[in-house]
């Protein structure tokens, strides 16, 4: 079993594609575990990348601390692994918890990444996710790792994926009921009970960010996303049309395409960023447009930018400062259409 | 965990011989916890810990109920000497380590290292060890036995609070430095002899023959005394 030492911990990691040239590094989701990511390491690794791929200290088949496991150890490991990677460009990405450590990574180590991919995930605690995960640690203790999953199946894909399962759900939950122990998956999500918010340190990643978001992910939802739009000075954000939270499960052949996509991109200089907003395509291969200049990303319904009408002495003394959303609307409205790759 | 129990027969039932070894280990484990658990209840109840004590140590009764009920045994005399290393292995450890034992704090730390290590057992026992998680997807939902290694795993992830809570309290004296070697050592300890116990469970050992049948004092007791060339039908085919 190939692994790296942490301290006195064991790390369970897969490293495959070629010796040199761009590389990978894929951080799961809470009850994931690496071989979820075969398929993104079998396009990674056509598209000419190196793919690692870890279970996160707690998770699979790396050692799991009985009482403890602070996110600081998750981020050391993440740095022991990259530097297996060597000098090569190393491009990051995580899903949700694994979005979280990934973050964590790149404001203490970003100068030994070429690019960031937050999927999923949260710089912050909002309240709803705060209670959210509250319940579903009380879940976890309750009713143990199954009834974790049943909470959190709904939460992630869609029902036109469940539908053709809905009969052999016990088949799709068995893999992860076997390999995740219920104390580990506890330390985990208690891992986040003494959590600080990220975002004022969210500026000093200076990284080429490409930020993903599920159009119908209301485990982490949008607002969550723009929080890292906003303050990550090179990012993007990227909606995904139909996904749910865990659309790496559900879509993993769009997604992996994005992520080469992103990281060709960064590596020919033509990363856009800037904090334009866009619509992923419904399959890889496709268009990405640009958000709809003039609307609120942030909402539903397509509702338009409110521009507050100005206050009677403003228009006296001096012309309405144009508000944030507005100027960040002007961004997107200058943001290209892109053209698929072949 | 690797590897699963089996091959199942055909109503979908774990080997009688391994549902022997299975539940005499786990009815060892489980034992050891109930009577470490019932010292604490001689006193009169007057703390919390005592009625979440009280509720673990009923629980564990259950448990180990459950499994002399469900579980089609076998006779193994390979299990005296198993027995002998389990039991063993349960008696109270004390920790060792900055700010425990006789050498730095006589008394006080003393105690609290066999408080801490007591609740790295119960820890560990309801942790490390995941019956359930080997029943192969085929094994029969229904049968007594795959219930109760269901039930023991389900209850475990519950009864292992009230140690995680006593553990991780920032308020324990002897600090996280202490806490977690002990703990680790317990865990270690009880998820070797488990993975020990589950790696013999590929081949059937030549010594287990017989059945029981189901319960310990069940119709099946009569086997064990056909085998020993006494005449007592009515015989079941062992597993």
């Amino acid at each position: 079993m190939p692994s790296i030492e942490v301290g006195t911990r064991k790390v369970y990691y897969e490293l495959h594609g070629p010796d040199d040239g761009p590389a990978y590094v894929l951080v799961n989701g809470l009850t994931q575990y690496s071989a979820l990511w075969h398929p993104y390491r079998d396009a990674l690794v056509t598209a000419g990348f190196a793919v690692a791929t870890f279970d996160l200290l707690g998770q699979g088949q790396s050692d799991k601390p009985e009482l403890f496991i602070d996110q600081s150890d998750q981020v050391a490991l993440l740095d022991a692994l990259v530097t297996t990677l060597g000098t090569r460009p190393v491009f990051l990405a995580g899903i949700s918890f694994g979005g979280v450590i990934a973050l964590r990574y790149a404001i203490e180590h970003g100068h030994r990444l070429a690019g960031l991919v937050p999927m999923s995930t949260f710089a912050e605690l909002s309240p709803q996710l705060m209670l959210l995960g509250a319940a579903l640690r009380e879940g976890l203790i309750r009713g143990c790792v199954g009834f974790l999953q049943d909470l959190l199946l709904p939460m992630n894909v869609s029902s036109e994926w469940l539908a053709p399962r809905l009969n052999a759900l016990d088949a799709v939950k068995r893999p992860g009921w076997r390999i995740n122990d219920a104390y580990a998956l506890q330390n985990l999500m208690e891992s986040f009970l003494d959590f600080q918010p990220m975002t004022q340190h969210l500026s000093s990643i200076r990284l080429p960010t490409m930020v993903l978001n599920g159009e119908f992910d209301f485990l982490t939802p949008r607002g969550l996303h723009e929080t890292m739009r906003a303050n990550i000075p090179n990012s993007s954000l990227l909606l995904i049309p139909r996904a749910y939270h865990a659309f790496t499960l559900e879509k993993p052949a769009l997604t992996a395409w994005l992520l080469t996509r992103f990281a060709q991109d960064v590596l020919a200089g033509t990363w856009p960023g800037g904090g334009s907003v866009w619509i992923a395509p419904e399959a890889a291969g496709g268009v990405m447009e640009p958000f709809p200049p003039g609307y609120d990303h942030l909402r539903s319904l397509p509702a338009r930018i409110a521009t507050p009408a100005p206050t009677p002495s403003a228009v006296k003394k001096s012309p309405a400062k144009k508000p944030p959303a507005a100027k960040h609307a002007a961004a997107r409205s200058r943001a290209p259409a892109r053209k698929p790759r072949a | 965990m690797n590897g699963e129990f089996g091959p199942l027969d055909a109503g979908g039932k774990v080997p009688a011989w391994q549902q022997t070894r299975v539940s005499a280990f786990l009815m060892s484990a489980h034992g050891a916890w109930m009577r470490q658990l019932a010292t604490t209840l001689l006193m009169p109840v007057q703390d919390a810990w005592q009625v979440e004590m009280h509720a673990q140590y009923c629980r564990e009764a259950e448990t180990v109920s459950l499994l002399a009920r469900a579980t089609s045994w076998v006779f193994d005399p390979s299990l005296l000497t198993l027995a002998w290393t389990w039991e063993t292995a349960w008696m109270p450890q004390t920790g060792t380590g900055p700010g425990i034992g006789p050498g730095s704090h006589p008394g006080a730390d003393h105690a609290q290292a066999m408080k801490i290590d007591l609740a790295a057992f119960g820890l560990a026992l309801h942790a490390a060890i995941r019956p359930a998680a080997l029943l192969p997807a085929a094994a029969n939902p229904l049968d007594p036995f795959v219930l109760a290694l269901r039930r023991i795993e389900f209850e475990s992830g519950r009864l292992m609070q009230a140690q995680l809570r006593f553990l991780k309290d920032p308020a324990l004296s002897a600090g996280r430095a202490v806490v977690e070697p002990a703990v680790e050592r317990r865990h270690a300890q009880i998820k070797a002899l488990w993975e020990q116990l589950v790696a013999g469970l590929q081949q059937k050992p030549a010594s287990a023959w017989g059945s029981f049948g189901q319960g310990p004092f069940g119709l099946g007791a009569f086997d064990l005394l056909r085998t020993m060339g006494l005449p007592f039908p009515p015989s079941r085919p062992p597993a």
